[in-house]
């Protein structure tokens, strides 16, 4: 694996002991507010220097406790995407994306490729103090990017913006994913956001890492909760049929149709969905006279049962893996186990813009 | 011209003389102590902090005093200097640099520090990420956005110089053309029958040229600030 | 004239913030003197507390300083100069109380060295000054403004001594000062009174000035106009005891009989 990170720190009341990889591609590193994700991040950067650990990119290493290496950030040849953007406010965004570059070598034609992928000619000229929040971030991710970087850190990147700016945003993280090949590690709480952009998951509970792998399997495997049963969905990737008169898109999930609102995705193209798994319904017998449109048949792999009166179940359809959350009484009385096949309901207005995104999954 | 004699053109050349060099000489020193003083932990930061802040608490007779026993040419660090170097402070117009420069480090610092204290550490932690050492990080980060507070410190401590006295007599004593400066020069006139006239003039004239420092200063700290936009 | 008022502005603001302290007005009488008796006066003032139990606070800087002060008010009871021309400002302002002036000591001034040469020096137009200087300093009190310093000058002028050793000279603000910094050894020579001589032992005394080389050193002393009668009468009268003038000759003065 081209980067490696394995560390060990004291934070506070409980230890934090996490050991993964970064493979290509955007994998988030995801957790409750307080996991100790931004504690893994920073020190990954060198912000911050752990009690133990080792931290390796693209053969270089970059910490290593037990050796006394220990690179200081400048050092590093990393891209650092802030939460708050923290441009510098007495240079002009073309100063800011070109900071780096009074540091360290890099090709000179990148510079109009990335204003171009990220949509900021016409800012160059303005000084940060004019630009609103989304056009910050993405004078962010173009100035982490410009630095030539052999990884891309970003720390909750979106949760500084309101919805309609992280919708904004969102699109260049995609972009960033599918048509730049240095590896990202992003940090998120947001269900939605992992499941729009990762590539692969890694999963941060109670200190350790809990699971990682690619995000459809991740986020499907109904044991891996690291923000509770609430946030549970999984992701389904699909591609776009047709656009219907009536404001409905039609996808082909698997063989599967399903229905969605208009998505903003041409014909032919890949698109991923998140299914939360609160807005799934079960059904032993194949429903009739319903008002949902997306009806997958299905069989039980998994089903575990929370310390409340919910349980998940996963269900294997032609789609993909999904999630559903239902009572345990439910469960019982509809004799759900393992091997059952039954059929998951979920409306198609359930299915919010922010849980629709582009690309493979 | 006949409104000063040539004494007092020499007293008021040599007060912008000095006050320039205390000016331009503390300037690296004063952003040096005060980035300790805000940015670094280190035994001894309180006392360093006090030592700076001597010459504001001290009667500046005193100050004088201590410069004389230290850097006069019986003094250690002045033979040392004088020695090595070839530097001497007594009775020259390098001492009355020397009195305005110690007398004004308090405010150079207090200034400088408190607009490096107003910079977020985290625009220099970005600065890191991307590359630049500490010692460029302050330069192309730090230093521009404290600039303010810098040309703030300059301000303060020209002033400083064109007005010590007390610190300045009681070292390098009053010598025309070496450390006779404008406050000295004023205070000789006054003490002499006869000189409040010409003493009022060199104090017209003292107060005209810190009023256009001031003035100057205001002007660029605009210009810094406005090319500064809060993100 | 029209700068007067910034004038006397400027007299104040400089009088408080160069001047010795001006004691507080609670204590009973204030006396002015000339620095040069500063060890003097610290015997005369316990023995006159002790005599009349009249509560004393001495204000000592250079002559010219105090005059200036006199003459912008301050609350001076008694002011005894180190020269008799600052004392005749002062009677031509009518700032003086009537019939209370008179001339109370006499000095003389002494050329002095941090290390003594071997023999000491006689003091003539012959004596090669600016040599036995040797590119050293020479310290006077202000030659334009403080008693000291006038009289060296005089003196110097006289012998025809001045103008080679005029470059050398480092002028401070009073003779003390002066004193102080041949005692530190920062200045190889100065030229204070004998009375100063006699009281710092870091100093040795290496010639007199002839006193027909400058006009005759004269300590008057009078009352200030506007102040406390009774107790400027009472110690004017004990600076003419015989315990005062036995404390102005253990210090080197000469004491003027009446």
């Amino acid at each position: 694996m081209t980067v490696s990170v394995r560390l060990k720190h004291q934070l506070g009341r409980f230890t934090l002991n996490a050991d993964f990889d970064v493979p290509p591609g955007l994998t988030v590193l995801y957790g409750r507010s307080g996991s100790g994700k931004t504690t893994v991040i920073n020190a990954v950067a060198g912000l911050l220097r752990p009690d133990e650990g080792r931290v390796v990119v693209k053969g270089q290493t970059l910490l290593d406790s037990t050796q006394g290496v220990n690179l200081p950030p400048d050092r590093r040849g990393l891209g650092y995407i802030f939460q708050e953007g923290r441009l510098f406010p007495h240079l002009s965004v073309r100063q800011n994306l070109k900071f780096s570059r009074w540091f360290r070598k890099a090709a000179r034609s990148d510079f109009d490729r990335v204003v171009e992928m990220l949509g900021i000619g016409h800012l160059l000229d303005r000084q940060p103090g004019a630009l609103s929040g989304g056009e910050k971030q993405r004078v962010a991710i173009g100035r982490a990017l410009l630095g030539d970087p052999s990884l891309i850190l970003a720390d909750e990147p979106l949760a500084a913006l309101d919805d309609d700016r992280k919708a904004e945003i969102l699109p260049y993280f995609e972009r960033l994913r599918d048509e730049v090949s240095v590896p990202i590690l992003y940090v998120s709480h947001s269900a939605a956001e992992v499941a729009r952009l990762a590539t692969t998951v890694v999963a941060l509970q109670d200190g350790h890492v809990a699971a990682q792998g690619p995000a459809a399997e991740v986020l499907g495997d109904p044991t891996v909760t690291p923000l509770g049963a609430r946030a549970a969905g999984a992701v389904l990737a699909a591609r776009v049929l047709a656009h219907h008169d009536d404001g409905l898109s039609e996808l082909d999930a698997g063989g599967v149709p399903l229905f969605l609102p208009r998505v903003p995705h041409g014909i032919g193209q890949p698109i991923r969905i998140r299914i939360a798994a609160q807005e799934v319904v079960l059904s032993r017998n194949a429903p009739q006279g319903l008002s949902a449109l997306n009806i997958l048949p299905g069989t039980i792999e998994h089903l575990r049962a929370g310390a409340g009166p919910g349980a998940i179940v996963s269900l294997a359809t032609p789609a993909g893996r999904i999630l559903a959350r239902v009572t345990q009484r439910s469960a019982k009385a509809m004799e759900l186990a393992q091997g059952v096949t039954c059929y998951a309901i979920v409306k198609t207005v359930a299915i919010a813009p922010e849980d629709i995104g582009g690309g493979a999954g | 011209m006949d409104w000063l004699t040539a004494t007092e053109w020499t007293a008021v050349r040599l007060s912008l003389r000095v006050a320039f060099w205390a000016t331009f000489v503390s300037l690296p020193l004063g952003i040096f102590v005060a980035y300790a003083l805000a940015r670094w932990r280190f035994p001894g930061r309180q006392m360093l902090n006090i030592l700076v802040h001597l010459p504001l608490i001290m009667p500046p007779v005193v100050t004088g005093y201590l410069l004389l026993l230290a850097f006069g040419t019986q003094g250690p660090v002045g033979a040392f200097l004088e020695a090595q170097f070839g530097v001497t402070f007594a009775f020259r117009w390098t001492g009355a640099v020397l009195a305005a420069g110690v007398m004004a480090f308090p405010f150079m610092v207090r200034a400088v520090r408190l607009s490096i204290e107003a910079v977020d550490p985290k625009l220099e932690q970005a600065a890191a990420t991307l590359g630049a050492s500490r010692v460029w990080v302050f330069a192309t980060v730090t230093l521009p956005l404290i600039l303010p507070g810098i040309i703030a410190g300059m301000v303060l401590t020209f002033a400083k110089g064109m007005g010590e006295f007390g610190a300045t007599i009681t070292f390098v004593s009053n010598i025309p053309g070496q450390t006779q400066t404008i406050p000295l020069a004023i205070d000789l006139l006054l003490e002499t029958p006869g000189g409040e006239t010409r003493a009022a003039r060199l104090a017209i004239l003292s107060i005209v040229l810190a009023a256009g420092a001031l003035a100057l200063s205001e002007w660029l700290s605009r210009r810094v600030a406005d090319k500064v936009a809060r993100a | 004239m029209g700068s007067s008022l910034l004038s006397r502005c400027l007299g104040w603001a400089l009088a408080i913030s160069f001047g010795s302290p001006i004691a507080g007005f609670a204590d009973d009488i204030t006396v002015f003197a000339a620095s040069s008796m500063t060890n003097a006066m610290a015997e005369i003032e316990q023995g006159f507390e002790d005599e009349t139990g009249h509560d004393l606070s001495v204000s000592l800087a250079g002559s010219s300083a105090l005059a200036r002060q006199i003459q912008q008010g301050a609350p001076a009871d008694v002011f005894i100069s180190a020269n008799p021309g600052w004392m005749d400002a002062l009677e031509a302002d009518g700032l003086l109380a009537p019939d209370t002036r008179f001339d109370l000591l006499g000095n003389r001034i002494v050329l002095i060295a941090h290390d003594a040469p071997a023999q000491p020096v006689k003091i003539t137009p012959d004596l090669d000054l600016a040599s036995l200087l040797a590119g050293g300093k020479l310290a006077m009190a202000s030659v334009d403004a403080v008693p000291a310093g006038i009289y060296g000058k005089a003196a110097l002028e006289h012998l025809d001594l001045w103008n080679s050793v005029a470059p050398q000279v480092v002028q401070t603000k009073n003779v003390r000062a002066a004193l102080a910094l041949v005692a530190l050894g920062e200045a190889p020579f100065g030229i204070v009174y004998a009375t100063d001589a006699a009281a710092d032992d870091r100093v040795r005394v290496v010639g007199e000035f002839p006193q027909d080389s400058h006009p005759p050193i004269v300590y008057p002393a009078a009352g200030i106009a506007g102040g406390d009668s009774k107790a400027a009468t009472d110690f004017i009268t004990f600076l003419q005891s015989p315990k005062a003038r036995a404390a102005f000759a253990r210090q080197g003065f000469a004491v003027i009989a009446d």
